[in-house]
């Protein structure tokens, strides 16, 4: 029986040794694994290595050097990532990782960075970008005064500096209002500037087609996008996306409109829509599956939204496009303002978002191997390479050095799959890169995308019929030019965590959230009086000390700009 | 024998109370303990001065109180017809089929539900238009004073069935000698019922409905969160999604926290109170 008992304590000791060593083996492991790496010049061959990085967004798990970009980018440095994305709510794990205090070696997060800023995560760079990034320097520098902390640190390299000569997308790939071609076919291809007019081809095509099932208008609202639903009396009344505020041109002076006139005159408009019958109410309980389950279906005749959003029912509406030839259910995005002599600014003026990028976390194992991996990212080469792959392969060249990509190479690098192994899906965004608009000092345009033969060359028949219908070259011709806006846009202005400031907006969202509905769905003798009511509620949350925030951190952030 | 359950429950649920002085903080997750600015009693107040307040806590207990009365009545009731069957295969399929949606996650739960209430085409609408009780589809999720309704009846669907099983539990541990008994005697099935069934599971169900009332602050989240938006939000709106808008999405960690040790104070005094009428009452108690 001792002996029996001896035996069995000599088990449990060994069962607890053996969980404290597997505990704390992370540690001892990394610090093996990390070769030294002091010496910039060392030009041997350096030992093959492994990060982890973690993106917040959803996606599927793989290692860099299992695509085809990410074996040359090993072969060029011997580093490989593991890509962890994310699984769930990204502010649990971010929290969990904070918690613990143990992060993967990179980190992309999205509205959490603030979180992961103000809890130290992210190492500052500045040292190892004057040592080890002249490319990073070169591409970044003069945004230096905008990416810079309160400490003068750099913790975090966005994904918007342009290189080059500034070009504006071809197609709309931000918020427009949509409308669906056959109104348009029907009404002999006018041109709609106005919200009226807007509304009056959805009305008559609607008179015309009675009986077929149609949504004339609808909208997005759920949860995390009701902005779909606020946005739009600042883009009608000739303003870019700087979220629940509008600047002033002249003085620079933030302002919410959401008591302002054109929010009422937005939602008195889908007041009346609903009364005719023409607004879809089940806009507002319907969730994101649902409403894009309604717009792929090809009944709904138009609506607002930024394309990134519907992205996925566009897609499915040009699938049958392409096999049909008939392009009768596809949208097309109309700048639409309020008045005939607005201005419209839906295209982003360049700019620089500073709240979003990719950071090394106080875990990584070898700052300085990531770095140079950075910095090897952020050559002319490896630009093409990442965004337009390899030559003869994902794009070909003609006689005068221009890039453009055949129709069968459109096609290819247009199918997921082939975008997960070739690693397009992995590189052109979320890594240190020159940004969106960028170009190469031989003219040719950095993404793929805003290349012009590109864009012409994915235009299947049905969408040169109505360009020339139109007589535009590309569908964001349509649009006005963005006037300059060094402060753009200030969605990307940082609000302290649980500020007042912070608090208001989501008191804003809440009040929206219950009135909005109930403001469109009213009765047209009622609205007025639930306006008022919801004024009222509006200017007791403390709106006037959120726009003076923001139009200092707007002053600041034009002061940065310009190097004050 | 019990010193070691006694160290793990002083490690792992009373040291962690620890934590609540966060509550009384401006906390910041990586400064340490030490390190943090105090507050006093500020979120706090900023939770119980807010105007919602009440209206969170009002949506809290109804839709617990809901919860709780249909729970027990319709998993009773579910339970003694289930113990009145005589075909086994019958009740395996029944007993089967009822706790399956148990098993579903409130999110796709919530499709669902928000699917068959939806006003094109959700089959709700449909048989009811059909049956001819009303002429326009109704925008079920629309409608605040319609949302408790549709929280009860869902939570019943879904757990009805796993509910039964302690009932049908507590059933067979009643002696068949004495329904033999109340059949010589001349009981009736429902007599038989009324006098032996519940009578057999009083106790079960009175601890059950102590332990409940403990909890009638935790209505859980994801329903309510999954299933409201801003038309019903007057009626969805439970503390749950409060501390989650104003505490955590914010990184204000402490008022979740005080949000937490208010529920927790709450239910000690309901579960309390609750006991202790049991034992005036001379039932049986849970402590």
């Amino acid at each position: 029986m001792i002996k029996r008992r001896f035996w069995l304590s000599c088990l449990t000791i060994i069962m607890l040794a053996s969980l404290l060593s597997a505990c704390s083996g992370g540690k001892g492991n990394s610090k093996a694994v990390s070769p030294s790496t002091g010496d910039a010049s060392q030009e041997e061959k350096l030992d093959k290595v492994t990060f982890t990085y973690f993106n917040a967004v959803a996606g599927k798990d793989i290692n860099t050097n299992e695509t085809k970009i990410g074996k040359i980018f090993e072969d060029q440095t011997g580093v490989n990532f593991k890509i962890e994305h994310l699984v769930g709510d990204e502010n649990t794990k971010v929290g969990t990782f904070i918690a613990s205090n143990s992060y993967p070696d990179v980190l992309v997060p999205g509205g959490s960075i603030d979180k992961l800023l103000s809890s130290g995560s992210f190492i500052p760079l500045n040292d190892l970008i004057e040592e080890y990034g002249p490319n990073i320097k070169r591409v970044y520098e003069p945004y230096y005064n905008l990416m810079k902390a309160e400490d003068g640190n750099i913790y975090f390299l966005p994904m918007s500096a342009v290189v080059g000569e500034y070009i504006s997308a071809p197609n709309i790939e931000q918020g427009a209002f949509w409308i669906q071609r056959r109104v348009l076919k029907e009404a002999g291809y006018p041109n709609i500037k106005t919200f009226d007019d807007y509304l009056n081809l959805i009305r008559e095509y609607m008179k015309k087609h009675p009986g077929e099932d149609l949504t004339g208008y609808i909208a997005l609202t759920t949860q995390d996008q009701f902005f779909a639903l606020t946005n739009p009396p600042m883009h009608l009344a000739g303003y870019p996306n700087d979220g629940g505020v509008i600047i002033d041109m002249e003085t620079h002076a933030a302002s919410d409109y959401g008591n302002d006139e054109i929010t009422k005159r937005y939602l008195q408009e889908l007041n009346k829509l609903n009364a005719e019958g023409l607004f879809d109410k089940s806009s507002f309980v319907d969730n994101r599956d649902q409403y894009l389950a309604k717009i792929a279906s090809g009944k709904v005749l138009g609506f607002f939204d930024y394309r990134w959003q519907v992205g996925q029912a566009m897609n499915n509406l040009r699938e049958v496009t392409q096999q049909t030839g008939n392009d009768d259910l596809e949208y097309m995005a109309l700048p639409i303002v309020f008045d005939e002599n607005t201005k419209d600014q839906y295209l982003d003026p360049p700019s620089f978002v500073n709240n979003r990028g990719v950071g090394i976390s106080v875990s990584a194992k070898d700052p300085v191997r990531i770095i140079k991996y950075f910095n090897n990212l952020l050559t002319d080469e490896n630009q093409i390479l990442s965004n337009w792959g390899l030559e003869g392969e994902t794009y070909s060249v003609d006689e005068n050095g221009r890039f453009y990509r055949t129709e069968e190479q459109i096609k290819q690098t247009n199918t997921e799959s082939f975008r997960e192994s070739f690693g397009f899906k992995y590189f052109e965004y979320n890594w240190p890169r020159y940004g969106n608009g960028s170009t190469l000092p031989d003219g040719n345009s950095v993404g793929a995308g805003r290349q012009p033969e590109v864009a012409q060359m994915s235009y299947t028949e049905a969408d040169k019929k109505l360009l020339e219908a139109y007589d535009i070259q590309s569908f964001s011709q349509l649009f006005a030019a963005p006037d300059e806006r060094p402060w753009y846009p200030a969605w990307s202005i940082q609000i302290e965590q649980g500020s007042p400031a912070q608090i208001f907006t989501q008191k804003k969202s809440d009040l929206q959230r219950k009135y909005f509905p109930r403001l469109v769905l009213a009765s047209p003798a009622e609205f007025d009086k639930i306006w008022d009511e919801y004024v009222k509620e509006f200017n007791k949350l403390g709106v006037k000390d959120y726009e003076q925030l923001i139009t200092d951190e707007v002053a600041k952030k034009i002061d940065l700009i310009q190097g004050k | 024998m019990s010193v070691p359950f006694l160290i793990w429950l002083i490690i792992f649920k009373y040291l962690p109370l620890w934590g609540w002085t966060i509550a009384f903080q401006d906390y910041k997750p990586a400064k340490g303990m030490f390190d943090q600015a105090w507050a006093g009693l500020k979120h706090f107040k900023f939770l119980f001065q807010d105007e919602h307040f009440v209206r969170v806590m009002r949506n809290t207990l109804a839709m617990s109180f809901i919860n709780l009365v249909l729970g027990f009545v319709t998993a009773i009731t579910l339970a003694i017809l289930l113990n009145e069957l005589r075909k086994v295969a019958f009740k395996r399929v029944v007993q089967t089929i009822s706790y399956l949606p148990h098993f579903i996650s409130w999110v796709v739960a919530s499709s669902i539900i928000s699917t068959a209430l939806s006003a094109d085409g959700g089959i709700i609408n449909d048989v009811l238009m059909w049956l001819g009780l009303i002429k326009e589809p109704i925008l079920w999720l629309g409608e605040g004073k319609y949302f408790w309704g549709i929280l009860g009846v869902s939570e019943v669907w879904k757990n009805v069935g796993w509910n039964t099983i302690i009932y049908l539990a507590a059933m067979t541990s009643i002696d068949p000698s004495q329904y033999e008994a109340a059949e010589i005697d001349g009981a009736g099935r429902f007599q038989r019922i009324w006098n032996i069934t519940l009578p057999g599971i009083k106790s079960v169900v009175i601890i059950l409905l102590i332990m409940n009332i403990g909890n009638l602050l935790e209505t859980g989240f994801e329903p309510q969160y999954l299933l409201g938006n801003g038309m019903n939000v007057d009626y969805s709106e439970n503390l749950d999604i409060f501390v989650l808008k104003y505490g955590i999405q914010m990184g204000n960690f402490s008022l979740s926290i005080a949000a937490g040790m208010f529920k927790t104070v709450v239910s000690f005094i309901l579960l309390f109170t609750a006991n202790n009428i049991a034992k005036r009452l001379g039932e049986d108690r849970l402590f």
